[in-house]
């Protein structure tokens, strides 16, 4: 777990800041109305919300694939509307992003993804060897660090997609239905991971359907319905140390 | 440097394999060319030389008096052994003018018995035309039949048709890097409709828009001196095939002209410059085609 721990790169505020935020695709409807919402640092908190209420497109702006039609957002304590294409990547390599559907790329072998936001970063190459072994052990898949995504089951490449997502230790990690493609015994130790990363000190977003899941861990929810959002308390009050599952 | 890593599945890459195909064939053309103009510099360069600073007097026959040419001769010769920007005058003697002719007028007896007119070989000091037109004066004055000749009408005939020539490779050579160009912009263009998951996530996971257009431009630069390399492949045989046909031509026709140094050394860059060109225009394409979107 060394490995992610890194020093604090120095913002003052909020993770995310969304000021009355609107999305828009074209000249649809608006995905998101108004949206106005703070995430602090070393927060946990889960999205949820019907099919089609603007989780991905959320937590779209908040990886800055996309930027809000109207209103204000911040990233790192950064304003991020209008910061020029290559500030956003740089932004980019402090947070991490898993997909719901993985996005792994095929053509390389589960070591190469992972090692991928490394590499761009420019990060030495026996650094980027020990970093991404080490990583892989924490996530199980040692022995398959030279096998392509093709070749892994879901809940494996669900492993490769989160491992590729914290490798540069971020200090936001957004999650989109992470545990939708394995059963629950996994479910719970991908979970785990999260929690240890965000008591290294990311915040976390995790936007899922899973309400048992949910139910399980005492965080609170980002509740999105008809484009706007909001907080709700912790589906349990239990300690979180009661109902993780021993990694 | 082509050892390194590559983000792209190079493998799923069917715009770039078009991409070296088409290199070849462009930079065979373009090796055509050059050796075309290189050729005909050599071939002026020669022609220019041989007839620099050289003059032809004619003293046409029925201008002649009874003691024939002799006379005329001997005045011209006298004035010009006493010019200053002479360095040599002497008279064509009548078996060579013979042999001059025969090419025309084919192996006969009659040639023999034909007027002829005298001829003089002049070569001056230097080629500059206030030398030339000084001399003439003076041939003028001595002998006003004479007929001088510096050959530049016929050797401005023959270099306007070798510039024509010049002008021509020129031309294939701006079309080649035009085609060559846009070759590379509709390939990349395809890469990149075909590769755009791929470069979503390499944008999700921090690559700046250089990165992303260095892997294309990285990837252009090889095909573009593989594609130039195979293009010379070709060239090869083509100039081998050329230059065996060129030397059962007469010599005096087409000098037997050895191409210069600088002729190899542009074929051998021909390949880099192919390259280079596909790799700006790769990196232009890409970060061009990056920078419309978000």
């Amino acid at each position: 777990m060394a490995l992610l721990r890194k020093k604090d790169e120095g913002f003052t505020g909020d993770t995310v800041g969304l000021e009355g935020v609107g999305l828009r695709y074209d000249t649809g409807p608006e995905i998101l109305t108004d949206v106005s919402l703070a995430i602090p640092q070393r927060s946990f908190h889960f999205l949820t919300g019907p099919s089609g209420a603007g989780k991905t497109s959320l937590l779209s702006l908040m990886y800055l694939a996309k930027r809000p039609t109207r209103g204000g957002l911040t990233l790192f304590g950064e304003d991020v509307t209008r910061a020029a294409r290559g500030r956003l990547a740089t932004l980019r390599r402090r947070l991490g992003v898993v997909f719901q559907d993985f996005r792994l790329l095929d053509h390389m072998s589960a070591f190469d993804n992972v090692a991928l936001p490394l590499r761009i970063a420019g990060v030495g190459e026996t650094v980027v060897q020990r970093n991404v072994s080490e990583l892989l052990n924490w996530v199980g898949l040692e022995e398959f660090k030279n096998a392509h995504p093709a070749t892994l089951s879901g809940g494996q490449k669900q492993r490769v997609a989160i491992a590729r997502a914290v490798v540069n230790r971020p200090k936001l990690i957004l999650a989109d239905e992470p545990t939708g493609n394995v059963d629950d015994t996994i479910a719970m130790r991908l979970m785990q991971l999260f929690v240890e990363l965000h008591k290294l000190g990311a915040s976390v977003i995790i936007a899922t359907h899973n309400e048992p899941l949910v139910a399980r861990f005492p965080f609170p929810r980002l509740h999105l319905d008809k484009g706007a959002v909001s907080i709700l308390p912790p589906l349990t009050a239990q300690p979180s140390d009661q109902t993780a599952v021993e990694m | 440097m082509f050892g390194i890593r590559s983000d792209l599945p190079l493998k799923r890459d069917t715009a770039g394999r078009f991409v070296l195909w088409l290199v070849m064939v462009l930079v065979f053309m373009a090796s055509l060319a050059v050796t075309v103009n290189s050729y005909i510099g050599v071939l002026l360069n020669d022609w220019n030389r041989s007839v620099t600073g050289t003059l032809t007097v004619q003293v046409p026959v029925m201008d002649l008096g009874e003691k024939g040419a002799a006379p005329t001769v001997g005045k011209i010769l006298d004035v010009l052994k006493r010019h200053p920007a002479v360095a040599k005058a002497e008279a064509v003697p009548r078996a060579k003018v013979i042999a001059l002719l025969k090419p025309w007028l084919g192996e006969s007896d009659v040639i023999a018995d034909l007027p002829l007119p005298a001829l003089i070989d002049v070569e001056l000091r230097t080629d500059e035309p206030e030398a030339v037109a000084a001399v003439t004066a003076s041939i003028k004055t001595a002998a006003p039949q004479a007929v001088v000749d510096d050959h530049r009408v016929w050797l401005n005939r023959v270099m306007g048709l070798a510039q024509g020539f010049s002008v021509v490779a020129m031309t294939i050579m701006i079309l080649v890097t035009g085609a060559l160009g846009l070759t590379v912009v509709f390939a990349t263009r395809a890469s990149l409709a075909e590769f755009v998951q791929v470069i979503e996530v390499l944008h999700v996971v921090g690559a700046k828009d250089g990165y992303i257009a260095g892997q294309f431009a990285r990837r252009a630069l090889l095909q573009g001196m593989l594609g130039g390399a195979a293009g010379l492949a070709l060239y090869a045989p083509a100039l081998a095939l050329v230059a065996w046909l060129a030397s059962r031509v007469d010599p005096e026709i087409l000098p037997n002209a050895a191409l210069p140094a600088a002729h190899w050394l542009t074929l051998a860059a021909l390949p880099f410059a192919a390259g280079l060109l596909a790799m700006l225009t790769a990196h232009i394409t890409v970060r061009r085609a990056l920078s419309a979107k978000v």
